[in-house]
């Protein structure tokens, strides 16, 4: 196993990201041309206008790279789009190959539905950006954003605990920044600060975790009786699980437990969640919408290769066969987080604290999903699957929630759910962007958020945790009366002598692609389900 | 899977839908315009289901004129609506109140036109869609469709306790029909492990059901049973779900434009016969003397506490209630006397408590009151109304010859000769009926006879638009009434495979 200059390209998108990210940081130089107001807002477009531009790029390269949505037929007769197909067919001849790179960094169809998923929201979130710049040093936060993303897209790729903690953290310290990035408001100051400080108690706690799985590998004896094979890739991990006699296993589950205690916290998962509302709240809201679309999916994404990468062997059960091994406590933590987040919601006067708790309940969705991945493959890449259309349809929706929240501030509507009164005349567009996003959010059909909860439901109830989704079918219902909170003034008061509410262009247009992309994938779930699928069993 | 023919069943929800896309298109300004396409989508609609009418095979049981294609053809679920004898009439019911519910709309004026005639149709598209959706998940879809529009339409053209009462209604109906959820993803995968098909589509899953190669457990049949039952309870609503209706038709704009529009809160008891009986006749016949008592206690406590309110509407949402709770007796009759009549009777008690309504609309518009106490003596005034409101009552009541007595006599000609329930039920039920007689003639002897209560301005007699759609709705009273086997012969094949496989279970019992 060794690097050769050929795996180059199957790193692509992440070298690009970094390079990107220098370039935006680079660029800024020499848009310091003056330092009067129109000059800083020149300046600040530059770097928002780069960053989109080069993360539609990478987007794309990923998409055609990664291989799952099409592929290109080999070469064919010279036509004028030639030149084009021939560059498409040399990017995903650079992807197609799916083993882990040195056995650490896994490029298969989980990778690039990971990075097409938080690729594509940090395009959503530099684009939203644009009409909300920051006060000062515009390029540094455009530059931690695409840095923020790269350590992302390696989580999601990693398969050896180091990659795995370093990429963590090349992510949540540049979102520790980014959440206190508008330091000049009290709030943001003390979201940044409440962020780091969470954050860095789950590091050590995952770290620790980390650390505990290490040292089983060293104390456990090699699968074929030979001496310990001490290592830090999940695979290793897997081996000596295997072979752990009843007593080792109490280690084993204990590392376990750490480390999903460690993402649990950035899943804002119940009780790893208190520093959500305050950081969702105070941060600026493209970075909340940032935090709860992007950070939330590449945990995911990191549990996803922890639990059946590294302990497939202590899956367990939640349900009717026992309550056992990694699934009891996800199956835990969903229950907690389902319940509370949902209870939790229902008195809020704030509207993106109100959406922070929602968004907290999602959370416990995603963890039910989880659950069935430890099961026998049919029922697991159907999990699998149901899990990435679940990621997909959670993203999109936040991403619009958090962004026609975003906009509002940007136009001066105040936070509480009264200043949202009659926004069906003043802006009707935002009201039915935020009206889909939360009907989404509900689980309204034919919305898309209803067939990915429906998806997510079968799966778990397949691996025998119907007690759980029945729970959880009983805290949507108390979810969509919190939902109608934020419903009823927008629809049913009378704006009164509320002004009307402008949106920048860019924006309107961005927000009206997501929601259009909620009601398309809740009409028609099909094609993105085949996409989950390719994406589960491209091994 | 794939088979589309001239899709007319799809073409009765489409063509709402469409309509209310054009109305909501259509600029502020061109009131005419938007009115013009909302009629003739409800026109549209109408039609169709005339022709489907026509189109339609009397003399076969099953599905007829099935469009149906893949949906998203891993999870088996399909987009498959068609007709049979159960839902058939349920289709014209629905499309036949939407022109009158336009025209109710147009009638009241109001705010926002434009959106309350777009959701009109939106609620009609989506009322149909329910009726023929023949895809447990597909189904699912329709029915909460229905929730949207009507939260809707009371929360922002409703009286003083709207908001609220939109909040209470959207959150108890969406509470019940996450029950039924359940339902559907258990019954999903039951058919799933045990056929290895995993299949939404309903004739697939009775099929299973019916053959023997699904077999459920007991409890497991009493649980599904009871997902399914909640939710259409709660819909119905059944005793003692019925806080939330009341609630609503209380708080609902006074013209009774969405009260006519949420007759069709028939859902429920198609529901029932759809799901309940038909997928799971054994848990059906275990439940139904409990459930019989409940619908008892419908009709006893609906009527009893009609009689004491001065709020026509509230007089009229109770009697609701109270037909309901017949209508559920005759359902759980299991037998075709028992369902044929709740079919009747639902279409019946649609129309004219419809009508009613309606009624009580234009009473509460011209005097700004729905209080009976402001009324009185007003024949004289309005002759036209009082004539048409005599009818409705009368036909409501039950009398021979209009279009309540048939529907009440084959329920309880069906309770009573029923293995499951018998003549106790129907004795006490009778008591429900007499109670409609007298909280309904009250309220018109209190409203149109007597001497004029309150001096001053002369209330004005029907306009034009208020005598069509009264008129509109007058005509099937008397069809119904006179000829009833023009829809019982259409449901016969259909109501009579039902009750056949129910006395098979009930015999290999």
């Amino acid at each position: 196993m060794m690097f050769q200059i050929s795996d180059v390209p199957r790193l692509l998108p992440e070298l690009m990201l970094a390079v990107l990210a220098l370039l935006v940081l680079g660029s800024d130089v020499l848009e310091r041309w003056a330092d009067d107001p129109a000059a800083r807002r020149e300046r600040g477009r530059a770097a928002a206008q780069l960053t989109g531009i080069g993360l539609g790029l990478i987007w794309l390269v990923t998409l055609v790279q990664g291989g799952l949505a099409f592929t290109i037929a080999p070469a064919g007769a010279a036509g004028p789009l030639d030149a084009l197909l021939s560059l498409g067919r040399n990017l995903q001849a650079g992807g197609a190959e799916r083993g882990a790179l040195l056995g650490a960094f896994a490029t298969d169809g989980i990778t690039v539905m990971a990075r097409l998923l938080l690729i594509g929201a940090a395009l959503v979130v530099a684009l939203l950006a644009g009409d909300h710049l920051p006060d000062a040093h515009p390029a540094e936060f455009f530059t931690l954003l695409l840095l923020a993303t790269l350590g992302m897209c390696v989580m999601a790729a990693a398969q050896e605990l180091i990659i795995a903690f370093v990429a963590l953290e090349c992510s949540s310290i540049a979102l520790y920044v980014l959440a206190g990035y508008s330091a000049r408001q009290p709030a943001a100051a003390e979201a940044g600060m409440k962020y780091l400080l969470f954050g860095v108690v789950s590091s050590a706690v995952l770290l620790y975790g980390m650390s505990l799985a290490y040292g089983v590998t060293a104390s456990i004896g090699g699968a074929d009786g030979g001496p310990p094979r001490v290592n830090t890739s999940f695979a290793a991990i897997a081996e000596a699980v295997r072979v752990a006699d009843v007593a080792q296993r109490g280690a084993v589950m204990l590392a376990v437990t750490l480390m999903i205690a460690g993402v649990a916290y950035k899943l804002a998962l119940v009780p790893f969640h208190s520093w959500a509302p305050d950081v969702y709240q105070g941060a600026s809201p493209t970075v909340a919408a940032f935090l709860a679309a992007a950070s939330k999916t590449a945990g995911v994404f990191l549990l996803v290769r922890v639990l059946t990468a590294a302990f497939p062997d202590v899956a367990g059960a939640a349900g009717a066969n026992g309550f056992t091994g990694w699934a009891a406590l996800l199956a835990l933590l969903a229950l907690s987080t389902l319940v509370l987040g949902n209870l939790a919601a229902l008195p809020q006067d704030v509207t993106r604290r109100l959406l922070a708790y929602s968004s907290i309940s999602h959370a416990g969705f995603l963890a039910l999903a989880l659950l069935p991945l430890g099961g026998a493959a049919p029922l697991r890449d159907a999990a699998s699957a149901a899990l990435l259309y679940y990621l997909v349809v959670a993203l999109i929706g936040s991403l619009a929630a958090f962004g026609a929240l975003a906009a509002l501030q940007a136009a001066g509507v105040a936070d509480r759910l009264e200043d949202l009164a009659g926004l069906r005349q003043r802006n009707p567009l935002l009201a039915a962007v935020l009206t889909i996003a939360i009907a989404s959010m509900a689980g309204l059909p034919p919305l898309a958020g209803f067939t990915a909860k429906f998806a997510v439901f079968v799966g778990a109830w397949e691996a025998g945790a119907a007690w759980l989704v029945v729970i959880a079918l009983v805290t949507t219902v108390i979810a969509l009366a919190y939902y109608l909170r934020v419903l009823r003034p927008i629809w049913m008061q009378p704006a009164d002598d509320r002004p009307t509410v402008s949106v920048a262009p860019v924006t309107a247009v961005t927000l009206a692609l997501a929601a259009l992309a909620l009601i398309a994938l809740g009409v028609l779930p099909g094609p993105l389900w085949q996409l989950a699928q390719a994406a589960v069993l491209a091994r | 899977m794939n088979q589309i023919g001239f899709p007319l069943v799809s073409l009765a929800i489409a063509l709402p839908a469409l309509g209310a896309l054009l109305v909501w298109l259509t600029p502020a300004s061109q009131t005419r315009v938007a009115r013009g396409f909302a009629m003739l989508s409800a026109l549209g609609a109408l039609a169709t289901a005339v022709a489907l009418v026509a189109r339609f095979d009397a003399s076969q049981a099953g599905y007829q004129l099935v469009d149906s294609v893949a949906w998203v053809a891993a999870w088996g679920l399909s987009y498959t609506v068609s007709v049979d004898g159960i839902s058939l009439w349920l289709v014209v019911l629905t499309t036949l109140l939407t022109p009158v519910s336009l025209m109710a709309s147009w009638n009241a004026g109001g705010a926002h036109p434009r959106l309350q005639q777009a959701l009109l149709l939106l609620l009609a598209g989506a009322m149909t869609g329910v009726f023929v959706a023949q895809d447990m998940l597909l189904f699912y879809v329709f029915f909460e469709l229905t929730l949207v529009p009507t939260a809707l339409l009371i929360g922002i053209w409703g009286g003083d306790d709207r908001r609220r009462a939109a909040q209470t209604f959207l959150v108890y109906t969406f509470a019940g029909s996450v029950v039924m959820l359940v339902g559907i993803v258990g019954l999903y995968q039951a058919h799933g492990v045990q056929t290895g098909i995993y299949t939404f589509d309903l004739a697939t899953v009775l099929a299973s059901l019916q053959l023997g190669a699904v077999q459920l457990p007991l409890e497991t049949e009493r649980m599904l049973f009871a997902a399914f039952l909640i939710a259409f309870a709660v819909k119905l609503p059944l005793w003692p779900f019925h806080s939330w209706l009341t609630t609503a038709h209380t708080a609902a704009p006074s013209s009774g434009v969405v009260d006519i529009a949420g007759m069709v809160i028939k859902i429920g008891a198609y529901g029932l016969i759809r799901f309940n009986v038909q997928l799971f006749p054994q848990a059906a016949a275990w439940a139904a003397p409990a459930i019989g008592v409940l619908a008892v206690i419908g009709v006893l406590y609906g009527g009893w506490i009609a009689f004491g309110q001065r709020d026509m509407k509230r007089i009229l949402a109770f009697a609701t209630v109270s037909h309901l709770g017949l209508i559920v007796l005759g359902i759980f009759a299991l037998n075709p006397q028992g369902l044929s009549g709740a079919l009747l009777q639902m279409i019946s008690s649609g129309i004219t408590t419809g009508a009613l309504f309606l009624i009580v609309g234009m009473l509460a518009a011209r005097r700004d009151s729905r209080d009976v106490q402001h009324f009185g003596g007003i024949w004289g005034q309005a002759p036209f109304l009082g004539s048409i409101a005599l009818v409705m009552v009368l036909a409501s009541i039950g009398l021979p010859g209009l279009s309540g007595f048939i529907g009440e006599f084959t329920i309880m000609l069906g309770a009573w000769i029923s293995p499951v329930l018998g003549w106790t039920y129907v004795s006490i039920a009778v008591i429900g009926v007499v109670l409609a007689a007298a909280y309904l003639l009250r309220m018109f002897r209190l409203v149109f006879m007597g001497p004029p209560r309150e001096a001053g301005a002369p209330l004005r007699d029907a306009n034009t638009l208020e005598s069509l759609m009264l008129g509109v709705l007058l005509v099937p009273t008397l069809v119904i009434g006179l000829y009833p086997n023009a829809l019982l012969l259409m449901m016969e094949p259909s109501v009579q495979q039902i009750a056949q496989q129910i006395g098979q279970t009930l015999a290999s019992r």
